[in-house]
């Protein structure tokens, strides 16, 4: 599947105000989590079943300091190896919006921890996450119940600066690659993050690992 | 009807083909179906961002960036996007907390208790530190046309022991009253968030 619906992140745009994060909390009706400072901006520490959507802060200093935002979520690959070897284990426990191409959790079906790894090691970002005491599996579904009613899902929604957009697959290639086209003067490392194998394109502007370990696929996608 | 376009995030591409007959509100399937909307302004800081309530037997469900304002276009900060737990909240404050000179502890007080003792307070600070009159250097004519300096003393009834900060929260209105009040009182040092 090809077409459907895209997310575009252009980095460079985002101030990392978290307005997605708590809208995708808000929509999705996610409990908060107790967390403890761990000396920079990032809270909470990492994604869990309570936190689907997350602004990664991370620093560098070797120059000069910078300072790299990163509003990490679930990629929807267009051809999801999670999907991949969950059907393997239970078949449906993640399904493939028709329309969208949305990544979907099913939220009625159980799943046990052993296969859990199994599946959140099939993902080349490491998005998976499981709620230990209902063993349900759960990640960013692109808001699809949102799509479906014709409203854009809640984190782009709520992006003030207009760093994250959505809209048809096609359309949000081309203003990925125009934005990319843009800045490439200014940045030269600027690169898109694996435009042809996701629906949630990135653009960044220096080393992918400066970001976020898992900002670029650490996996190869079998197609 | 509310309308998801909002410059960049149209979401269906071919959404103007859609017959005017057939739309219906587009919310029905979603968990907030069937709440009253009401439209609002985000109370945290002077943007002033759109906000729609969605509020179901007297009770706020869920709020939300409103598209068709012209000031946000439906975008919140990550402080406007949680407002909903603004009244929704177990974690808020429902009691003023009163922690006394020299103690670490914080105890939960009445309203009654607490407004009394900040009324004793701003009197007992205020009979302390009014000034009916303060002394300034002026620079006047002489009868010989030259210039004398000499200090004057002005009647200015004016306390200098208590400023006033606050509140982000408050409308033009409200402040108005604030300053009206805080002015009646003599206090001179007073602001308010909303400006910057």
């Amino acid at each position: 599947m090809t077409d459907g619906k895209s997310i575009f992140i252009d980095t460079t745009q985002c101030i990392a105000c978290r307005g997605c994060q708590v809208a995708c909390k808000e929509w999705n009706r996610l409990m908060p989590e107790k967390t403890v400072n761990k000396g920079n901006l990032q809270n909470p520490e990492d994604l869990s079943h309570n936190t689907w959507k997350l602004v990664r802060f991370s620093e560098s200093d070797e120059e000069k300091l910078t300072w790299y935002f990163f509003s990490d979520q679930c990629r929807h690959c267009l051809n999801p190896p999670c999907k991949e070897a969950a059907d393997k284990k239970a078949n449906g426990v993640i399904i493939q919006d028709e329309k969208t191409g949305a990544v979907i959790f099913n939220p009625n079906m159980r799943i046990n921890q052993v296969d859990f790894r199994e599946i959140r090691e099939a993902c080349p970002y490491d998005i998976p996450r499981m709620q230990p005491e209902t063993q349900m599996m759960a990640f960013c579904n692109m808001c699809f119940d949102r799509l479906s009613e014709g409203l854009p899902p809640a984190c782009v929604k709520a992006c003030s600066t207009g760093a994250m957009r959505f809209g048809s697959r096609k359309a949000m290639l081309e203003a990925a690659e125009k934005r990319l086209a843009e800045i490439k003067g200014t940045y030269g490392k600027a690169l898109l993050t694996d435009p042809n194998n996701v629906r949630v394109i990135y653009l960044l502007v220096d080393d992918p690992d400066e970001y976020h370990k898992f900002a670029v696929a650490q996996k190869p996608f079998v197609l | 009807m509310e309308t998801a376009s909002c410059g960049s995030t149209n979401l269906s591409d071919s959404s103007l083909e859609i017959n005017p007959d057939q739309v219906k509100d587009k919310t029905q399937g979603l968990w907030t179906a069937g709440t009253k909307k009401t439209y609002s302004i985000c109370p945290y800081c002077s943007v002033g961002c759109g906000v729609i309530v969605h509020s179901s037997g007297g009770r706020v469900i869920y709020t939300e960036g409103d598209p068709e304002n012209p000031v946000s276009e439906g975008a919140l900060c990550a402080k406007g996007a949680a407002l909903s737990q603004l009244v929704n909240s177990p974690e808020r404050l429902t009691k003023p907390k009163y922690r006394a000179p020299g103690s670490a502890e914080w105890r939960e007080v009445e309203w009654d208790w607490a407004l009394d003792r900040i009324a004793q307070r701003v009197k007992m600070t205020r009979d302390k530190t009014f000034k009916h009159t303060s002394k300034s250097k002026v620079t006047e004519k002489g009868v010989d046309g030259r210039e004398i300096q000499f200090e004057k003393e002005f009647v200015v009834n004016r306390t200098d022991g208590i400023v006033s900060i606050g509140s982000a929260g408050l409308n033009g209105e409200e402040c108005f009253l604030l300053q009206k009040l805080m002015r009646s009182w003599g206090i001179v040092y007073f602001d308010d968030k909303t400006r910057t």
